[in-house]
């Protein structure tokens, strides 16, 4: 897979497990990455205190807090470093709960060693894109709307503060970069999530229908989030006509 | 089972009608009583009006309370007899309260049925609960043995490492089988013993004997990791216990000090025994890592795995859990102490009654060594 790298992406992994824990780090060493070992929730949210991390690979099955205890620790702590999901659960249900915990991507055990890395990589992959199209411009003005893409939070229209999460944050980034043209829901699905960790493309429209309600006058009829119907989004930062 | 179900819900519902039939009975009974009274004080007012005609229209008293025994006439007035008044009312009580002894017996047994039958439903609920979280468990467990093997074995297929890296990794996929192995004859085990106590042979068994034979055939594997295991039972203390199962028992309680002391990078395990208050007791202390006082309760639970944060741990969750029903069956109890993560352990078994073998040359038992 021939795929643009971040050089030395430094990767925290928290996996209880000595053997697996040993093998994750060994593939990602062998891929360049930087990598950091936890054994438990509590070893991990220590070093996060002191470390910043690009990825963060968490066992759900800790002894202790369970790792969507310490995934939602962390959220609410305001640290956005992404998470994947390791588990021995692998029904949907657990899945939701992972994602709804601030994990990006969900992996069930046993996994193949390809996936993961693929996974990994679309993970930083998406990060880098991210940060660096903040970078050059890290606020949004629509329609009163103000959006600070890196610290994400935005003031609405009406002078309310909102507190972004990071996938309302790509989504509304991946449109205002191609602010009038249209975006396919499929193609939203790439840039945000990655390749098959949602089932369906109906999340993306659940997520406009966030954004509308965060930023739009009248949610019911969109002037900056339009519906481009069969088709996916148009983002309209001066608002239609 | 289902079918069991059936029947039991069934009976259940049987019950709860006759429940309410002996109640319907009840009332019934007492209403039936009560009508028949009724209908014997209209007879007597009726004989007392007849009564009372008969005196005015002039027959003598005498003559009256003869026609009608249940009258007696007083100044020329004619009443109901107070025996007979009083018999009628007698009458009532004395039915109501035969019914209600009746009836309550029978409310009882009832009550007491279909107490039985909601225990036993409520057992079975139990049971297939505990099944579906151990089975939930039992597969979880697995697969962390399984996703490391894959890992390994995929990294073998991915990357073609020099051999030097490639013998670790066989190395571990060796250890994940042999891990997964454990779990299986542990399971196995934890299951049989759910049964109850199926083949459990109580005899008199020479502690330092199966203590010793444990303890050799894990010196090696001891040494290579730095840890010291260190001995000291009277040669005359013995337990009643299933030999086999002693052997488990110690094994599973070793085993777990030493993945313990091992965690803390090496150190020693001591084993004492003494006998008291006519029992036997053997103390298992090592310089592990020790744990939480407060989680002392759980460590014999299934499941627990205490030393896992330690980084160090392959166990299965199901050793001391053996080793407390194990010591259940054999009557004896299991303790654990600790002042702290990172201060030790020490585990306690429990025997009770300090069989004594027979003073030397009496031989009331064979000698105990010879036992296969």
């Amino acid at each position: 897979m021939n795929t643009t790298r971040v050089p030395a992406a430094h990767i925290l992994v928290v996996e209880d497990d000595p053997h697996l824990a040993a093998g994750v780090m060994e593939n990602l060493r062998a891929d360049g990455y930087e990598v950091s070992a936890a054994g438990d929730g509590e070893a991990a949210l220590a070093w996060l205190g002191t470390h910043g991390c690009a990825l963060i690979v968490l066992d759900v099955m800790l002894p202790g807090a369970d790792g969507f205890a310490v995934c939602r620790t962390l959220r609410e702590q305001g640290n956005s470093t992404p998470v994947l999901f390791l588990t021995a659960r692998g029904d949907p249900a657990d899945r939701v709960r992972g994602l709804e915990a601030g994990g990006d991507d969900y992996l069930a055990k046993p996994f193949h060693l390809a996936e993961f890395l693929l996974r990994v990589r679309a993970i930083l992959r998406r990060w880098e894109w991210y940060r660096s199209a903040t970078s050059t411009t890290a606020v949004l003005r629509f329609g009163g709307n103000e959006v600070d893409f890196r610290a994400f939070r935005a003031r609405s229209w009406n002078g309310d503060a909102q507190e972004l999460t990071e996938k309302e944050a790509m989504i509304l980034k991946v449109l205002a970069e191609h602010a009038g043209e249209i975006v396919s829901r499929e193609d939203l699905l790439e840039r945000v999530w990655g390749y098959d960790v949602f089932p369906s493309t109906r999340t993306v429209d659940n997520f406009i229908l966030r954004l509308r309600k965060r930023f739009e006058k009248d949610p019911a009829s969109p002037r900056h989030f339009l519906t481009v119907w069969g088709v996916g989004y148009r983002f309209l930062s001066e608002g239609a006509p | 089972m289902r079918s069991m179900r059936v029947v039991q819900l069934t009976a259940l519902a049987l019950v709860a009608v006759s429940a309410v039939q002996v109640g319907w009975w009840l009332v019934d009974q007492h209403n039936y009583t009560a009508e028949r009274v009724h209908a014997a004080r209209v007879a007597y007012t009726e004989q007392l009006a007849a009564a009372q005609g008969l005196l005015e229209s002039g027959t003598a008293s005498t003559r009256v309370e003869e026609l009608l025994p249940a009258i007696t006439v007083h100044d020329g007035r004619a009443a109901l007899s107070p025996q007979v008044a009083a018999l009628l009312t007698s009458e009532q009580r004395r039915r109501d309260t035969q019914y209600a002894w009746e009836g309550a017996f029978f409310l009882l047994a009832l009550a007491v049925c279909i107490a039985v039958i909601v225990r036993a439903l409520r057992a079975e609920a139990r049971v297939h609960e505990d099944q579906d979280s151990f089975l939930a468990l039992v597969s979880h467990q697995f697969k962390t043995p399984l996703a490391s093997l894959q890992l390994s074995l995929e990294t073998l297929a991915l990357r073609a490492p020099p051999p030097e890296a490639a013998g670790r990794l066989i190395d571990r996929m060796l250890a994940d089988l042999a891990r997964m192995e454990l779990m299986v004859t542990q399971i196995l085990e934890s299951a049989r013993l759910e049964r109850g106590r199926a083949d459990f042979k109580a005899e008199p068994v020479q502690l330092a004997t199966a203590v010793g034979r444990v303890i050799g055939q894990m010196e090696e594997r001891a040494r290579a990791e730095q840890v010291s295991i260190a001995s000291d039972i009277a040669p005359g203390l013995y337990v009643v216990s299933d030999a086999l199962a002693l052997d488990v028992v110690v094994r599973n309680v070793l085993e777990n000090a030493l993945t313990a002391v091992r965690s803390a990078g090496g150190g020693r395990i001591a084993l004492s025994a003494r006998a008291q208050n006519n029992e036997v007791e053997l103390s298992v202390q090592d310089s592990g890592v020790g744990f939480a006082p407060a989680e002392a309760s759980r460590l014999f639970e299934k499941f627990t795995r205490l030393h896992a944060a330690a980084g160090g741990a392959y166990g299965t969750g199901l050793g001391l859990f053996i080793v407390r029903r194990l010591m259940e069956l054999a009557q004896g109890r299991v303790g654990a102490h600790s002042d702290g993560p990172g201060k030790g352990a020490r585990l306690t078994l429990t025997w009770p009654g300090g069989w004594q073998p027979a003073s030397p040359g009496g031989g009331s038992l064979a000698a105990p060594e010879a036992r296969p």
